[in-house]
């Protein structure tokens, strides 16, 4: 498989070098090819809408989207060296993407970023993640902060809902609420006093904290994508920049969902949510 | 005036003819439109690769340098940014595109050699809000850098350039002239290890 794969990469290139290209050796250059350069490929490549070459195929063309081209891209769009992605797993997704011609919609929704960010407090770094989406506005798509999650929040919402803790009493409107004195002075205990159901929004936060000038962005450290527009698979998309053919934007995780409950259970847990 | 006016439809409907297909009215761009659109851009990208050659090579005079800089910076949208990160330091540094410049031509080697790949990968365009549209063009590049103490640092780095396409107009003649311009916006380098 490898060996065939080496060997299609190399007759691609020979195939496509032009005068100038001398100076880089061509092994090098065919892994260039053979990577997904750019997310964007990768949907191309999931919807067999590109040669070899990165040419795009369009509506009429004899390939485009055509099942055998779609086949043998979709054998190089995974993350070889996971392990926990057997072959019997992927030819299962593998099989039902083609049995019923599904396809990656840039603009069809149910797929989001998930960024690992540096931004300093104090001048310590603070690692925060965004989730962000692609919203449409006016005559086009902009990509926006959907969610946040930062460890440096997340402790000031930490309670136990599970024993009685501190509550402010069922007749306590009787009093004119006079009893919140003593549920405001310890400051660690406050968020007992909000509703079961309370869910803590750390966009709102984030966005108050740089507002206010305390949070400075530094830098971007990793980037990733979650799909969910494979009726019944999630996978994660993620760059791997290293030696050899199995390089670019790749299938890093890919799951099977068989409810909706499972569905709602992994996307709570990919934002970080407890509940 | 007869002759003039007839003259004057036929043009308009070869304007029409010509810019219906490629322009619809829902702001798809058609697949001629966009090739000529990629080839625009390629073009501009190819101007970078050669600019940024003269300005990295240590043969060239510095007021000549100076000048590239200046004709390279003329490709790029205003604020646009470079933004760099190695094998070794996942961080991304933001450079102004001149301080990119003018930090590639004060690199400390004696002999640096700057060489590009065959190799280019352009996105699909997409609609931003304002209308405009957005394309990424990849590109890679291999350097080589040795000093007279025989020490050489050599690297490849992928890339990803943001283009912008626009719809313009022009004034010719007293005439209203439309044309599609494209210009750089923010790069990411990435060293690559493929």
């Amino acid at each position: 498989m490898k060996l065939s794969r080496l060997l299609f990469f190399i007759l691609l290139l020979a195939s496509s070098r032009s005068l100038h290209a001398q100076m880089v050796d061509l092994e090098d250059e065919s892994k260039l090819y053979a990577s997904s350069k750019q997310v964007n490929q990768f949907f191309r490549r999931f919807n067999g809408e590109e040669d070899e070459k990165g040419n795009r195929y369009y509506e009429g063309d004899k390939q485009y989207r055509s099942t055998k081209l779609r086949k043998k891209y979709l054998g190089i769009l995974f993350d070889a060296s996971n392990k926990g992605m057997t072959d019997a797993v992927k030819t299962d997704f593998a099989k039902n993407v083609l049995d019923k011609s599904l396809l990656l919609d840039f603009h069809g929704g149910n797929w989001f970023s998930e960024v690992h960010t540096t931004f300093t407090q104090n001048g310590k770094d603070q690692p925060i993640t965004l989730f962000m989406a692609l919203e449409k506005d006016h005559l086009g798509y902009k990509w926006v902060i959907q969610r946040v999650y930062a460890d440096m929040f997340a402790p000031y919402f930490a309670r136990d809902t599970m024993k009685v803790g501190k509550f402010l009493h069922p007749l306590s409107h009787e009093l004119d609420f006079m009893n919140l004195r003593k549920a405001f002075i310890n400051s660690d205990s406050v968020s007992q006093f909000a509703a079961k159901s309370f869910k803590p929004d750390h966009l709102s936060l984030f966005l108050y904290e740089i507002k206010k000038g305390t949070l400075k962005f530094k830098t971007v450290n990793e980037v990733k994508f979650h799909f969910f527009q494979i009726d019944g698979w999630y996978f994660e998309l993620a760059q791997f920049n290293r030696p050899g053919y199995n390089t670019g934007w790749l299938i890093s995780s890919l799951t099977k969902l068989n409810t909706l409950a499972d569905m709602d259970a992994l996307r709570k847990y990919l934002y970080y949510e407890t509940k | 005036m007869a002759t003039y006016r007839y003259t004057y439809c036929t043009l308009l409907l070869l304007c029409l003819s010509l810019t219906a297909p490629l322009w619809a009215q829902t702001g798809e761009i058609s697949k001629e439109r966009k090739q000529a659109i990629d080839s625009l851009a390629l073009e501009k990208v190819r101007d970078l690769s050669k600019y940024i050659s003269i300005i990295g090579n240590k043969k060239t005079a510095f007021s000549e340098a100076n000048r590239v800089m200046d004709r390279a910076e003329e490709l790029f949208a205003p604020g646009s940014e470079m933004g760099v990160s190695a094998l070794n330091r996942k961080e991304v540094n933001y450079y102004k595109v001149r301080k990119y410049f003018e930090r590639l031509m004060a690199l400390n080697y004696d002999r640096v050699t700057i060489q590009w790949y065959d190799i280019h990968y352009i996105s699909d365009l997409e609609r931003q809000p304002d209308g405009r549209y957005v394309g990424v063009v990849t590109v890679y590049q291999r350097f080589e850098g040795t000093s007279d103490d025989g020490l050489k640092y050599k690297d490849t780095t992928k890339k990803d350039i943001t283009i912008y396409v626009e719809r313009k107009k022009t004034q010719i003649a007293g005439r209203t002239v439309e044309f599609w311009d494209v210009m750089l916006g923010d790069i990411r380098v990435t060293e690559t290890s493929a």
